[in-house]
């Protein structure tokens, strides 16, 4: 029976082709344009979540605190973690390593050659930290970072710009006017969230980055600086462990406030994840009004219908179709045209975001999120816009259905 | 009259309609007849006389007020929707006035509908159908659509379609009403000889001429049966 009444729905429909196209468009359009959204979001997520991977998140950072005055927040206070202050992190329980940074922007100059970089003074462990990898030739050591000693390492944008094709280890670059032995190159890592070019760096010993190119009147002073955590539910304790030693090396007293400031990077992924989301959540809220709108292009169809074929319906029922049997043909007409429309939604929507995927030049999902939202909204919308329709048409009297012109 | 099965008994029908504020119209007032198998029954009266009523209420479409309808010697009177759609489907055959054949569906479509409801499949259902309209002479149409043929025709293939369950009765209300002339007599013609071949018809018609072809006639006037006997210009 089911069968029959598929049939019997999917001629009906057919016979009005330019009618059934044109409703079947508006849940296209509603279904293309979720799958997306959905699509784009991921993608942003995706996004998210690889940047975060290639830092790491077992990390915790240490910056300085935020001053404040008169009650008002500013930006970061003076530097107040030192080098040492990291090296006793390190001794911590659960705590993998520890590194700090200190930063600067300088012209890197190879022979004629000039560009931009900026440099990275640290301790050998934030190649751990940073989930850093050596392309060629070798890291410096810690021995390095106490003599100050004048070793680079540099990332694949300075190798591309500055030496093309040659062999960059063991030549000599210079930075403000003074030189510096290339050691070794770091694997490349691409941009990042923001679209900054993670490549354009060169690290060197801070030692030597503080004696060269940034002096300082608190030299021995990190900007930031970074404890990596062996795993991720032991974040919250290591912070606690942290605070504890910083502040007795600082001989802060009870009641002042820290002059450090302790940001876990799980809680900052957490962060942006969930903006991520609300993101994708409020993209595709907006994306499926065309939904409702073609659901209601449905539902205005399908009364149209029932009225013009009145006669029909009352000479169905004179020949011995039962209410119900009407109903369900109605029914079956209006998720026909939804099924037929999200399917063809669906096709469009992947093949769209996987197009715009090429055109970006970034990796989009083909999500089983297409088909649940295609498959649900081909049910949902078609009944839901089929019901009204089809009851009208089960009410019908037969004997007034005939008489009607 | 020849000792046959009793197809349509009415006995005591009655039908009011009550109208808003209380007011209510009496449309049939103790019905009584019997028709049986084989006859041809016309069913005269003016338009108000209650004729389309009994029609509806005789097609199982409506239901008597009171009384009581016998339809092949089961109480139709009372039944639920479902019941009578049922009863239509396998006991009645229609044929109306303007033939309501669905026009962007083929012959064999139009004439096989009736069997879909009785849970048919397709390939019996197209096979009595195109033996069906054989019957009513219109071989090798079966696979265009209504709106390519002549309204005579079409109005065959409503016979067809009537025809196509096996139904004790055939109601056919003025079935001839949106024809002319010729085509009607052609028309009577194929009922006179259905009706020969055994199948049991009524015909409502107001048309004096139209209700020549039927042996028997019943007056109906202002919701009374005011004659019921031999059709005086029967033509034998």
């Amino acid at each position: 029976m089911i069968y029959q009444i598929l049939r019997e729905a999917w001629i009906s429909i057919s016979a009005y082709k330019l009618r059934t196209f044109l409703t079947m468009l508006g849940i296209v359009i509603g279904v293309a344009s979720v799958v997306l959204m959905v699509a784009a979001g991921q993608t942003v997520q995706n996004e998210i979540t690889k940047t975060f991977d290639s830092m790491g998140t077992n990390l915790i950072i240490l910056a300085p605190a935020e001053t404040v005055s008169g009650g008002v927040r500013g930006g970061r206070g003076r530097p107040s973690i030192t080098f040492k202050d990291v090296e006793a992190l390190k001794q911590l329980k659960d705590v993998e390593t520890a590194s700090y940074v200190v930063n600067t922007a300088v012209q890197a100059v190879y022979g004629s050659s000039n560009y931009g970089v900026s440099v990275y003074g640290t301790n050998p462990d934030y190649l751990t930290v940073g989930n850093w990898e050596i392309e060629t030739g070798v890291p410096f050591t810690e021995k390095d970072v106490k003599a100050g000693k004048p070793y680079i390492l540099i990332g694949q944008t300075i190798v591309d710009e500055l030496f093309g094709l040659q062999n960059p280890i063991g030549k000599v670059l210079r930075l403000k006017g003074q030189p510096f032995t290339v050691i070794g190159t770091l694997k490349s890592k691409g941009d990042n969230l923001m679209g900054q070019d993670q490549d354009n760096i060169i690290m060197m010993p801070a030692t030597t980055l503080r004696q060269r190119l940034r002096g300082s009147n608190r030299p021995n002073y990190a900007d930031i600086a970074f404890v990596k955590v062996t795993e991720e539910d032991k974040m919250e304790s290591v912070s606690k462990r942290i605070e504890y030693l910083l502040r007795s090396r600082h001989y802060l007293k009870e009641g002042t406030d820290n002059d450090f400031s302790i940001h876990l990077m799980t809680e900052m992924v957490e962060k942006v994840r969930s903006v991520g989301f609300i993101l994708s959540l409020l993209l595709s809220a907006i994306a499926s009004i065309s939904l409702v709108v073609g659901s209601i292009g449905i539902m205005n169809m399908m009364l149209v219908s029932v009225t013009e074929r009145t006669r029909e319906i009352g000479t169905r029922k004179a020949l011995g179709a039962p209410n119900r049997w009407i109903m369900f043909q109605f029914l079956a007409e209006s998720i026909i045209i939804s099924f037929m429309g999200s399917f063809v939604g669906m096709i469009l929507g992947v093949a769209l975001s996987q197009i715009a995927g090429m055109v970006l030049n970034k990796q989009v999902p083909v999500s089983i999120w297409s088909v649940v939202i295609s498959a649900s909204v081909a049910i949902v919308v078609g009944v839901v816009s089929g019901i009204m329709p089809a009851r009208k048409a089960m009410k019908l009297d037969p004997i007034e259905a005939l008489r009607y012109q | 009259m020849s000792r046959t099965q009793v197809v349509i008994e009415v006995r005591n029908l009655c039908k009011t309609y009550y109208m808003e504020g209380g007011a209510s119209q009496d449309v049939l007032k103790h019905i009584n007849f019997k028709i049986y198998e084989g006859e041809f029954v016309a069913i005269m009266g003016h338009s108000g006389s209650g004729k389309s009523t009994l029609m509806n209420t005789l097609g199982c479409l409506d239901r008597p007020t009171s009384g009581e309808y016998l339809l092949a010697g089961e109480a139709v009177a009372k039944r639920s929707d479902q019941e009578l759609a049922l009863i239509r489907g396998q006991k009645i055959g229609f044929v109306f006035q303007n033939f309501n054949l669905m026009m962007k569906r083929t012959i064999v479509d139009n004439v096989s509908m009736p069997l879909i409801y009785q849970g048919i499949g397709e390939s019996e259902r197209r096979s009595r159908a195109l033996e069906m309209l054989k019957i009513v002479g219109l071989e090798g149409y079966g696979d265009r659509p209504p709106s390519q043929i002549s309204g005579g025709m079409q109005q065959r293939v409503a016979i067809a379609r009537a025809l196509i369950n096996h139904p004790k009765i055939i109601f056919a209300d003025e079935p001839t009403g949106n024809l002319d002339s010729t085509t009607s007599d052609e028309i009577m013609k194929l009922f006179t000889e259905l009706n020969k071949q055994g199948i049991t018809i009524v015909l409502v018609t107001h048309e004096d001429d139209v209700a020549d072809y039927a042996k028997r006639m019943i007056k109906i006037s202002d919701g009374r049966v005011e004659y019921d006997g031999l059709r005086k210009g029967y033509r034998a």
